[in-house]
């Protein structure tokens, strides 16, 4: 008896020991209707910079605090962790309700990833969506996401008072690469150790995304044939987009290893470099940890190839709200959705005051409350962004990644010496066919 | 498998002697202990079964269809593993593996063996304090050490640059050049395996019987005879051990290209389980890098059983 009281109390043990474990496993974030009646929804968002971290948590409770039927659980993850992190939920079926987005939404409503709008946001607050970013919130008829903002992703900084130095007007950036370049070479001279002309892209994953504009700008296209079909990258215009790049490189106006990364401002707010390729974010940055440098930092549009054959040379980027295909709650993360970015235009002001104007709303309205702010007068670089740069900004590519990373490694190729500029484009074509046939792009291109 | 064999075949020929009732005794004992021992590993198994098992074959089972999570997979027969077969971007990641494998693990074992000659040749409170010091690598993460790595690989302001600048030597772009960016990986690789590397290898020093070297001195043996002789031939077993799994540790380096290069520049510091992960990370389907790491499994499998095949000749011989 007591032997096989032994052997229960094993088994027992270890039934215990595997259940509190698989528990453990299947331990999520609550969601669904309470007891009492109350739906709650998670909410997922990246780590933006601080201020745009306290919106986020401030129209979060702000909400919960307006009604008493949708409790709503913020939850901020770090932006390098996003995307393995969001993979695993999907893979175990326990995505958040509702979390933001960035880039083209395509593949996303290909794989059947996001929710339809229509029904679950009304038909006025999905109507205030201005053209230049319907591209990024539907697909024909339907819509799938609402976008909080749009921004520039390349534009061109400088510190004032590095350009003083060297003798040139601190007020006026280059028009054209071949102005940057006469600037560099007026500035290098005047530089210390460990200071740089320009901190620009300088490695294949950000040259994929953020070159688009430029790949446009010289060539007139990107880097497909509009029926993708075929690469188009063996022109003129791409050779001399990669030659110029190795002009910086080769002249040692950039520096050989990236001082910060492109989406962040370290480098220039430490007056590491005169110039500073970046989003229009990063003067968001610059004014909460630099601000000393705000007054002295310049902002335009990104310089043109001399020859351009496109109007811009950026794409514009953006962050956007979705529901889950998946969501049990999808009404619930709707009325969250509408109410926090799609309603009163008051709870957006903040966000777009607070990271200094650097951002495009994508509603008229919002658009007049956030200029009618008081503070907007101290913020001329806000119409630079708003009336220079954007309206001519194109959209992010539609096309898969694999696509863009095979020219921006090209691109680096090229920079850095590894190949001729025919051999890397002629690699990139291949990995960019390889993508064609294996995606099989013509079937998914966009009807024209 | 074998030793079950090796059981039976030593338990047979004490039973026949009883006869049947002896047969039956025996066979009710044997029967009991099995029990016992089918709870005791029941835990083991069921967790392996799920965390393991299971999860292997419902990967084989994905890595023939298309899955984004959100639609039901779709098959696609063979098409995931012809494609990763025919990405030379797979085979190239592949191939750094092995170079990264031959970059560390030789300078590993080495410096681990010079660090155990040194510690069994010191005093007692020397070796203690040898010990300690090269353990605490092992015991830092290895995304700490990481970053810790890339301050010191700054271009501008990096410790090394800095050092380099006393001897008025320009600065190198260690981390963003892809000729050096490899062997910048491998040196913090290194760094945070020799603690482990090293005392498994004081351990096996310590345990060579002394008279082994009083024999030798009598004979007049010097250093480098001592260890070629006795030494190196006694830590043999030990060596091909620490050599398999610093070949397997290495070849799956993960978290030091993640942070510190993101597998670049120009895809110098993707390793076969950096490339893996980006691709789960930015495809909407997963079966290509399920097939991907299957593949990968199967080149480890490959490796690892040549290399054991090894460990267990050895054995034998001793």
């Amino acid at each position: 008896m007591h032997k096989r009281y032994s052997r229960l109390a094993v088994t027992a043990v270890a039934t215990a020991a595997v259940g509190a474990l698989l528990a453990g496993c299947g331990a999520g974030g609550d969601t669904g209707d309470n007891a009492d009646g109350v739906t709650t929804i998670q909410f997922w968002h990246r780590t933006f910079t601080p201020v745009e971290n306290e919106w986020y948590a401030d129209i979060v409770k702000k909400f919960n605090e307006s009604q008493d039927e949708i409790k709503v659980v913020d939850t901020e993850v770090p932006a390098d962790a996003w995307d393995q992190k969001m993979k695993s939920a999907q893979a175990a079926g326990k995505a958040p309700d509702i979390y933001t987005h960035p880039g083209s939404i395509q593949d996303a409503v290909n794989a059947g990833q996001l929710h339809e709008l229509n029904g679950i946001v009304s038909d006025d607050a999905l109507g205030e969506i201005i053209d230049a970013a319907l591209p990024v919130s539907a697909v024909g008829d339907t819509y799938y996401a609402y976008p909080l903002l749009l921004e520039p992703q390349t534009v061109l900084f400088w510190n004032k008072d590095m350009l003083s130095a060297a003798g040139l007007d601190p007020e006026v950036g280059p028009a054209t690469w071949g102005e940057l370049i006469d600037m560099c070479a007026e500035i290098q001279p005047t530089l210390s150790d460990g200071q740089y002309c320009i901190s620009p892209a300088s490695d294949a994953v950000t040259f994929a995304w953020s070159t688009v504009g430029q790949q446009y700008n010289f060539a007139g296209h990107t880097a497909l044939t509009s029926d993708w079909t075929a690469p188009d990258i063996n022109d003129s215009g791409y050779k001399s987009l990669m030659e110029s790049y190795k002009q910086l490189w080769d002249n040692d106006y950039m520096p050989k290893q990236a001082l910060a990364a492109y989406v962040e401002g370290k480098d220039f707010g430490e007056e590491k470099a005169a110039f500073k390729v970046s989003g229009s974010w990063m003067m968001s940055e610059i004014g909460s940890d630099y601000p000393d440098l705000l007054g002295k930092t310049g902002i335009g549009a990104f310089p043109n190839a001399d020859d351009a054959e496109g109007d811009t040379a950026t794409t514009l980027g953006n962050f956007k709200w979705v529901v889950d295909a998946k969501s049990k709650n999808a009404e619930a993360a709707g009325a969250f959705l509408e109410w926090a970015i799609a309603g009163d235009p008051e709870n957006l002001v903040p966000f777009f005051v607070n990271t200094q104007f650097t951002k495009v709303p994508v509603r008229e309205s919002v658009q007049e409350a956030v200029a009618a702010d008081a503070a907007a007068a101290d913020a001329p670089w806000s119409g630079i962004i708003v009336n220079d740069i954007a309206p001519t900004a194109i959209p992010e590519p539609t096309y898969p990644w694999d696509v863009s990373l095979a020219v921006g490694t090209a691109m680096e190729s090229v920079m850095k010496g590894a190949a001729s500029v025919d051999d890397a484009i002629k690699t990139a074509e291949d990995a960019i066919n390889t993508v064609i046939q294996r995606d099989d792009l013509p079937s998914k291109a966009p009807k024209s | 498998m074998t030793a079950t064999q090796t059981m039976m075949s030593e338990t047979k020929p004490m039973i026949q002697p009883g006869g049947r009732h002896a047969r039956r005794q025996h066979a009710k004992y044997r029967y009991r202990d099995g029990r016992i021992a089918y709870f005791l590993i029941l835990p083991a198994v069921v967790l392996l079964g799920i965390f393991v098992i299971w999860p292997a074959i419902y990967a084989i089972y994905l890595s023939f269809h298309d899955w984004s999570f959100y639609k039901d997979p779709e098959f696609v027969g063979w098409r995931n593993f012809t494609n990763v077969l025919n990405d030379p971007l797979f085979w190239a990641a592949i191939g750094r593996g092995f170079v990264f494998v031959l970059m560390t693990v030789p300078v590993m074992l080495l410096l681990a063996f010079f660090f155990a000659s040194l510690v069994v040749s010191v005093s007692r409170w020397a070796a203690s304090t040898l010990k300690v010091s090269i353990y605490i690598p092992t015991i830092i993460s290895s995304v700490i050490t990481s970053i810790i790595f890339a301050l010191i690989y700054n271009y501008s302001g990096g410790l090394l640059n800095a050092a380099l600048a006393v001897f008025g030597i320009d600065p190198i772009a260690w981390i963003g050049d892809p000729a050096w960016a490899l062997l910048a990986i491998a040196v913090p690789a290194v760094w945070l395996g020799l603690g482990l590397t090293s005392l498994i290898m004081v351990a096996a020093m310590i345990d060579i019987p002394t008279e082994y070297y009083e024999a030798a001195a009598m004979e007049g043996a010097n250093w480098w005879q001592k260890t070629a002789f006795i030494t190196l031939p006694q830590l043999k077993n030990v060596g091909l051990y620490l050599l398999i799994t610093g070949f397997v540790a290495a070849i799956q380096q993960f978290e030091l290209p993640l942070v510190m290069t993101g597998g670049g520049p120009l895809d110098s510091t993707t390793l076969p389980n950096l490339f893996i992960f980006n691709h789960f990370r930015n495809d909407i389907n997963v079966g290509y890098s399920i097939a991907a790491a299957l593949l990968l499994f199967v080149v480890l499998g490959t490796v690892s059983a040549l290399v054991f095949k090894f460990v267990n000749s050895e054995r034998l011989v001793d």
